[in-house]
């Protein structure tokens, strides 16, 4: 094994360095009115594990991309900022006979993550353990899948979490990498036979059955997740994942448009027949009817992103996180209005813009990789990512109903970070495998 | 070909981030004036909840409303719950109600009565400056009315005729409005415990507490009928004394006489009518004055629309009172000459609040110009110690113009004397005996009053009325005219009549005559 030195990782990440101790001085000045060393700790240990993440890459030798983990260990930071300044008692956990507070446990997670990250990007030689057993990657969905339907507990009125005792899970976030890794297989598996291929009706261009099947089935497993689980948010989040991926596959923009239209279709039928879609829909189209019940959330989301304006009222400082004694969800699906509300649109846009990054280079991932599978599965990753940001960002500023998916490494919650590291990991042991198949001389 | 397609991709999703950041944008920037200035933004409630506000001072300088900053937060306490109704609350809660709503621009600080000194504030960009209010009510007067009133429900409203200064305008039963402005859970509890309360105590039986005025209507009829010329002080109708035992059949119903046994059945003028407040004599002139000229004079005394008091920007708004059925709104048309013929005694649809029939004595005791109404005298630069009493710099006065005519001068007159009448006439004195009259006369000078008994469904004790005005000699100029309702008090002469003179007689003894 070779050392490469992975300079330009090296670089992004060293701004850290600066960026989260400050963060967590700021906020605390901003709480306490003075300077204590005691809330360093955690950016530390924050520091400490992205650093211990750039060591293996680097000594393992990983050629994976290097932007990837700085870009991520930005995001992160910053969620972690906010984080520690909400109320440390909103979520945490006892371990080892220690109660953490939430921004605590959160750290814990990034670490859980990061290793996995590491295992997965560092040990993945091969990826035929995804390619060949698609079908059971599948099996594995679906049985995640049941489960939730048959064990879900039922949290802010969605059926997302399963509960093994001392862990709760939501399976939603696994179940998304299967689905990509599955759709990945079947897509590449597909195409080369397909490609072109495909039956008219009168102007219409129609899917040919390798491609409407999945499509159906996939769209029946949307629907049922909407009116079993009441998930709208993952459900829009895995349909839009597969109509992403089925565009990749076949450059059809008219599967995308059936697909949507189907949709649409479905989600109107839904708003008429089930009354807690058709109240998501209602507040959505008007918050301001009922601003101290239904609406309660959306408008103050709203005020937040008002009040943050352009520069925000700085770190600590904003009001959301308060309003009605403690804001329901704020550590998880409105994250994002509390950062906006304290960085002002500039630091949303920074997040955004960094989101976007990541986007960009999980598709240069898929256009570098070595095979159809290896660059269906990065498409399918990176746009898991880019969509859930979109998602949540969207419902935050009440462009789209309003949904409980999470901001990737930003919003509280081991799951979704976890799921989250997963999704790191492999692009780029995509990337790495790329890497050394372009190297010349490579084995 | 996949390559190509990403590219394609990373075109949409650039799109569509792009998209999602236009429209954060807009709430962040375009939007953000608009969302801060919702009354529920807690921006807004964070700013109002360590706000300085104005104090409010009785006529006197006795200290009402004041708020106080510890800690950054803001305390607003209220002196005296007597004024709970017409001063309001300012609530972090609930918001603001009555004369602290009306009045929120200037207490706050964020207008000031002179435009010019705004603009500059503006320009200098100066922090809110609150202003102090002074009213006309004089809490010695105002805790009077309400001690009358006792634990009974009911409002008084009293005013100076001659300037339309409210010089007491109280309704029980009260509230505390200080539990309201605290903490937000604090003012919940204490809400939950006013509207669970009975008689509803938040409601200001003076604005907006509408009774059938029962015979104290009267006053308005003759009036009308005077002013009109359908009637003289000397007109009888001449199938009295009979329809007095017998009843006066209007279109197939007949009107019948209340008890009037202190009296035999006489061939009664206008002074002798009122005296023992005979439906039948007012009947015959509500038929004479006609429907038309009915309701134009109804809308001239101020009926059919509401009220303000106060100026038209920092009104306190009284609800409307109606000759005929509410629900029309416009008083357009009585339904027929039933119904002109009983809303003429203060029957059928008529509904009328305190404040309206205080305004129709007032205009009879101000020679048939009626007042306008005002509560608050003036405002003043705020005074950095309440407890010690105002300041000295009043900003802006507020006395009222000059009124309205509404009748004529020799028609008020006329109805003062009948109205004198009405309290100090031999037959009045014998109809009200199961009142003491000498209760509601004011002692050493000439009364004018109306009581009413006003009817309601069977079973119920009926509403006591009493309107009037003193001192009332012809050709003096009244210093205090009133209106007293005691729900279910029963006759206007047992309940609200005494408390009307005494709350005269109060004012006239403050004010040493």
């Amino acid at each position: 094994m070779r050392i490469t030195w992975r300079r330009a990782e090296l670089a992004m990440l060293l701004p850290l360095l600066l960026l989260v101790p400050l963060g967590f001085v700021l906020t605390h000045v901003a709480e306490a009115g003075k300077l204590e060393p005691g809330p360093l700790g955690l950016a530390l240990g924050y520091l400490a594990i992205m650093a211990g993440a750039h060591l293996v890459l680097t000594l393992s030798g990983h050629r994976g991309d290097q932007l990837l983990l700085p870009v991520v260990a930005t995001i992160g930071g910053v969620g972690l900022v906010m984080l520690n300044r909400l109320p440390q008692d909103l979520a945490g956990t006892s371990a080892f006979g220690l109660q953490l507070g939430m921004a605590a446990t959160q750290l814990l997670w990034f670490g859980v993550g990061v290793v996995a990250m590491l295992a997965v990007a560092v040990g993945f030689r091969d990826d035929g353990l995804l390619r060949h057993y698609k079908y059971t990657w599948a099996a594995l969905g679906a049985a995640l899948l049941l489960a939730t339907f048959v064990f879900g507990k039922e949290v802010f009125g969605a059926r997302l979490w399963i509960d093994l005792g001392p862990v709760q899970f939501q399976p939603g976030e696994f179940i998304k990498i299967v689905l990509v890794v599955f759709i990945a297989g079947y897509l590449a598996e597909n195409r080369a036979l397909l490609t072109g291929a495909s039956a008219r009706i009168g102007p219409i261009s129609i899917p040919p059955l390798p491609y409407l099947l999945p499509m159906l089935a996939i769209f029946v497993m949307v629907m049922l997740m909407v009116v079993v689980l009441k998930d709208l948010g993952t459900a829009l989040l895995f349909f839009g994942i597969f109509l992403t991926m089925l565009f990749v596959a076949t450059g059809r923009r008219s599967y995308v448009l059936i697909g949507l239209i189907l949709f649409v279709a479905g989600s109107f039928v839904a708003y008429q027949l089930f009354g807690h879609v058709r109240a998501r829909v209602d507040v959505w189209l008007n918050p301001f009817a009922d601003p101290s019940g239904a609406g309660y959330q959306t408008v103050h989301a709203l005020y937040a992103f008002g009040r943050g304006g352009l520069f925000g009222e700085g770190l600590g400082q904003g009001l959301l996180p308060s309003v009605g004694g403690s804001f329901p969800a704020v550590q998880t699906d409105f994250i994002f209005a509390a950062t906006a509300e304290e960085l002002g649109l500039v630091g949303a846009f920074g997040l955004l813009a960094l989101a976007l990054l990541l986007v960009f280079r999980g598709l240069r991932i898929a256009m570098l990789a070595h095979d159809d599978f290896s660059a269906m599965l990065a498409v399918g990753l990176t746009t898991s990512l880019g969509l859930q940001t979109l998602i949540i960002v969207a419902g935050n500023a009440k462009l789209i109903p309003l949904t409980g998916v999470t901001f990737p490494f930003v919003s509280y919650g081991g799951s979704s970070l976890l799921a989250s590291f997963l999704v790191i990991g492999l692009l780029l042991s995509i990337s790495h495998r790329a890497a050394r198949v372009a190297e010349p001389g490579a084995p | 070909m996949i390559a190509t397609n990403v590219r394609r991709l990373a075109l949409y999703l650039l799109l569509s981030f792009a998209l999602v950041s236009a429209g954060l944008a807009y709430w962040q920037v375009v939007d953000a004036q608009a969302l801060a200035s919702r009354p529920d933004n807690p921006q807004l409630v964070a700013a109002r909840r360590s706000a300085p506000r104005g104090s409010i001072f009785d006529a006197r300088g006795k200290l009402l409303a004041s708020t106080e900053v510890v800690n950054g937060v803001a305390q607003r306490t209220y002196a005296d719950s007597a004024f709970s109704h017409v001063i309001g609350y300012a609530s972090l809660r609930f918001g603001t109600t009555a004369l602290e709503r009306a009045w929120d621009d200037l207490l706050a600080g964020r207008a000031d009565p002179n435009p010019l000194r705004d603009i500059v504030s503006d320009i200098l960009d100066r922090p809110p400056a609150p202003k102090d209010l002074i009213l006309t009510v004089d809490q010695r007067l105002q805790d009077f009315a309400a001690q009358r009133l006792g634990n009974r429900v009911g409002a008084v409203v009293a005013l100076d005729p001659r300037t339309g200064a409210i010089l007491a305008m109280t309704s029980t039963p009260t509230f505390d409005a200080s539990a309201l402005t605290g903490d937000s859970a604090a003012s919940a509890r204490a809400m939950e415990r006013i509207t669970a309360a009975k008689d509803d105590p938040l409601v200001d039986r003076t604005r907006q507490g509408r009774y059938p005025p029962g015979s104290t209507m009267k006053v308005f009829t003759a009036a009308a009928a005077l002013d009109a010329g359908a009637i003289t002080p000397s007109t009888t109708f001449k199938g009295q004394p009979r329809q007095e035992t017998e009843g006066f059949v209007v279109e197939g119903f007949r009107i019948t006489e209340h008890d009037l046994s202190p009296v035999q059945p006489a061939l009664w003028q206008l002074s002798e009518a009122l005296q023992v407040s005979s439906n039948i004599y007012f009947a015959h002139v509500g038929l004479e004055l006609g429907a038309d000229a009915f309701l134009d004079y109804a809308h001239r005394f101020g009926f059919c629309v509401g009220r303000r008091i106060g100026p038209p920007d920092h009104a306190l708004t009284v609800d409307a009172s109606y000759v005929t059925d509410a629900a029309d709104g416009d008083c357009s048309q009585f339904s027929d000459r039933v119904e002109v013929a009983s809303a003429a005694f203060g029957q059928a649809q008529v509904i009328a609040t305190p404040v309206q029939m205080a305004l129709i004595a007032a205009t009879i005791a101000n020679d048939g110009t009626m007042p306008d109404p005002y509560v608050v005298a003036d405002a003043r630069t705020h005074a950095a110690d309440p407890a010690a009493g105002p300041s000295d710099e009043v900003l802006q006065r507020y006395a009222s113009g000059g009124g309205t005519r509404v009748v004529s001068s020799q028609t008020a007159a006329q109805v003062r004397k009948v109205m004198v009448d009405a309290v100090e006439g031999q037959l009045g004195r014998l109809y009200a005996g199961q009142g003491d009259v000498s209760l509601y006369g004011v002692g050493d000078v000439q009364t004018a009053g109306k009581t009413g008994t006003a009817q309601r469904g069977a079973g119920q004790a009926p509403h006591s009325w009493f309107i009037g005005f003193a001192p009332a000699e012809p050709g003096g100029a009244p210093k205090i005219a009133v209106a007293v309702i005691v729900e279910g008090g029963g006759s206007g002469a047992g309940l609200a009549a005494p408390i009307g003179g005494q709350v005269m007689a109060e004012w006239l003894r403050l004010e040493g005559k």
